[in-house]
């Protein structure tokens, strides 16, 4: 668990916000039946919790709803108006359509290639996904990065640097073997908080967009060795933190 | 193809493609109506804690429906609750900073150790209570909404979107724009500022 959930009253807010995962309600509840004064500490924050909640709410004023309708409805009016004025002669139609039909084209080439790269980001995806359906979302289980790099080597023909970067909020928790596209690539998981990153290595110079699949959020870097795509449940900002941490820990050798 | 098609030649293709505008424009209707529509009394609410008062949370809320409006083809998120009450959220905030400029008190206005004492300690951080003296608090509704409303706009938003709006740490980073681990020191801070500001009233 990270250096963040130590802090007692992090702990107890993660507690009553039901952000705590089973392990650790587990062992807070524990605490919680041996400690007098953090029960007491429980009882009082829930009592401030039923406090907010019990503040009436007012509703939203009638009519607002249909004025921003209305409004709506004039921004569609006026675009349409302008639409509606312009005339067009046959030579321009037809240029038009030629046109079209070379746009629609290359869209749908773009649109292949998009595919394409969501196929890796949903595989990618997915290889997140089974981790955490696993008992342990790793193959091999080590904070030690003299552990996993060996065994990423014995067995794939590139692997990454694999850095613990648990002094910045993310400790290793180990390696595993994923297969996208046909080809066996390297992930290393790390552990944010109650969160778990999952940090794929693809063969350099692909593109992934960053994105949302099923809730999880995809960032995508990379180096000259690698194409990095981070996945974890955890926001945009937070795993931007992680590249950062994690591109100052492992930079890319100059000589291989 | 078309709703709203006029008569006769719009049938040649040309006219269709200039006609795009028009379908992008009802798909992007429908589309609001699906992702923003059904979280405006929350937005609503949301806008009224973050100004503490109606009218302006209804200008907000009107502000915030059009810029949804017009982004709606940037909706590719897939919680569309988090997406809109981000929308409100910055309005606010930009509405609030024009509008009311003196009632905000942004965390990077403040000098670095300021921010350390709001953010992390202060009041009741350092201080070892004992059992009795934590259960000496009371608080109905009418005390607690005054003493939120005191709170700075930081510490008051998130507490807000937690425990009125019922979004959990993740959504809350997300529409706050900070990391998980803010959202959890300023739930915390916030909370704790709470505790104090009804302690003194007792």
């Amino acid at each position: 668990m990270s250096a963040l959930l130590k802090d007692d009253e992090l702990l107890l807010n993660a507690y009553c916000d039901g952000e705590l995962d089973p392990v650790a309600v587990g062992e807070f509840e524990r605490r919680l039946e041996s400690d007098e004064s953090l029960k007491a500490r429980y009882d009082r924050l829930q009592k401030l919790r039923e406090g907010v909640r019990s503040i009436p709410q007012m509703d939203m004023p009638a009519g607002l709803q249909a004025r921003i309708q209305s409004r709506l409805d004039g921004e569609r009016r006026n675009n349409v108006t302008v639409l509606r004025r312009r005339t067009w002669s046959y030579q321009a139609l037809a240029a038009a359509a030629v046109f079209g039909a070379v746009i629609s084209s290359s869209v749908m080439m773009t649109m292949e290639q998009f595919g394409q790269r969501d196929n890796v980001a949903s595989e990618v995806v997915a290889g997140h996904i089974r981790g955490l359906l696993a008992p342990q979302p790793y193959d091999i289980a080590s904070s030690d990065r003299h552990t996993v790099k060996p065994w990423f080597t014995a067995r794939l023909p590139a692997s990454p640097q694999v850095p613990d970067l648990a002094a910045k909020g993310f400790s290793l928790l180990g390696g595993r073997v994923d297969v996208i596209g046909h080809d066996p690539v390297a992930t290393v998981v790390y552990k944010h908080a109650a969160h778990t990153i999952s940090l794929t290595t693809l063969r350099p110079g692909q593109s992934v967009p960053d994105q949302t699949i099923s809730g999880y959020y995809v960032r995508s870097w990379s180096d000259g060795d690698f194409t990095f795509v981070a996945v974890s449940d955890l926001p945009g900002a937070d795993l931007a933190a992680f590249e950062r941490a994690f591109s100052a820990a492992a930079p890319a050798p100059e000589v291989k | 193809m078309l709703e709203l098609g006029p008569e006769g030649s719009d049938r040649l293709s040309g006219q269709q493609r200039v006609a795009v505008p028009i379908v992008q424009n009802t798909d992007e209707r429908a589309a609001f109506d699906e992702v923003f529509l059904p979280h405006m009394p929350e937005a609503y609410r949301l806008a009224q804690w973050l100004t503490g008062n109606a009218s302006d949370a209804e200008d907000i809320v009107q502000e915030a429906a059009i810029r949804a409006f017009r982004g709606i083809k940037n909706f590719g998120a897939v919680n569309a609750r988090a997406w809109s009450l981000t929308i409100v959220r910055n309005t606010a905030f930009s509405w609030l900073a024009k509008n009311k400029p003196k009632t905000v008190v942004y965390l990077n206005d403040l000098s670095a150790v300021e921010q350390q004492e709001l953010e992390y300690e202060g009041l009741l951080g350092t201080k070892v209570e004992t059992p009795e003296q934590i259960a000496l608090f009371k608080a109905d509704a009418e005390e607690v909404e005054k003493a939120l409303a005191q709170l700075p706009t930081q510490f008051r938003e998130v507490i807000v979107l937690r425990e009125i709006n019922q979004m959990n740490y993740r959504d809350i980073a997300e529409i706050t724009n900070v990391p998980i681990g803010t959202v959890m020191s300023r739930l915390s801070r916030g909370r704790k500022l709470l505790l104090a500001i009804l302690g003194k009233r007792k």
